[in-house]
């Protein structure tokens, strides 16, 4: 991971034409302002994850697999 | 009453006043903004999460009471009214909303519960979102085991 200190106002820019900059600082929280072009999918890292979740567990799906979650919930062995 | 096609439950019959509206879909799947909650007697108490628009996109999930008792939920303004509920809370789970726990089964069967981002509904505006509760310390991958749900279901 790259780590640079940065003030409010100041920028950094990520592969030519992603530009981050620091927006405002408080004490819990750091406001940040992102410009990219339109293409590029900016988000929350935990909306990232729930998203990959969501998935995994939506391509999990089948008719086999609520046969194995009624077993799992029901503590028979799969 | 519509008819929905799906792919693991066959046709389902549905009144549209029991559709659950989406107005920013789910991570991974914004454009997904209808969805049927359905509940069988002999699948209780999973409830499947079916897309109207995709018949193969189906979540398993449980109410996340059931999967930890103690559940806690948190809400902001935001949400708070996109659900359409009204006042600073508490809400009673079943009765002002719904909060449900996406299943992801596994390889090897393990099943695993998302705790830390549910699907909250709205029960009176069945407006829902899915919230990633990002302090909270709950897991996206909550192991789901045996003695989850009394054996003699």
């Amino acid at each position: 991971m790259l780590i640079i200190r940065r003030r409010p106002g100041e920028s950094v820019v990520i592969a030519g034409n992603i530009e981050v900059t620091v927006m405002e600082i408080t004490a819990s929280r750091v406001r940040l302002g992102i410009q990219a072009p339109a293409e590029v999918n900016i988000l929350r890292k935990e909306i990232q994850l729930a998203g990959e979740q969501n998935l995994a567990a939506a391509g999990a799906v089948s008719l086999e697999s609520v046969g194995i979650l009624l077993d799992a919930l029901r503590g028979r062995p799969g | 009453m519509g008819q929905c096609q799906t792919a693991q439950l066959g046709v389902v019959e549905y009144d549209e006043a029991a559709v659950v509206h989406f107005p920013a879909g789910l991570p991974a799947f914004e454009n997904e903004t209808r969805f049927l909650l359905i509940e069988q007697d002999e699948t209780r108490p999973v409830v499947f999460l079916q897309s109207l628009a995709t018949p193969g996109l189906l979540f398993l999930t449980l109410p996340a009471g059931i999967v930890d008792p103690g559940y806690r939920l948190e809400l902001g303004a935001d949400e708070r009214a996109l659900l359409e509920l009204a006042g600073d809370g508490p809400w009673a789970e079943g009765e002002d909303l719904v909060s449900l726990a996406i299943l992801t089964v596994r390889p090897g069967n393990v099943v695993t519960a998302n705790l830390l981002a549910p699907v909250v509904i709205g029960a009176r505006s069945r407006r829902a979102l899915q919230v990633v509760q990002a302090e909270s310390g709950y897991r996206l991958d909550f192991p789901v085991s045996g003695g989850a749900v009394p054996a003699c279901l």
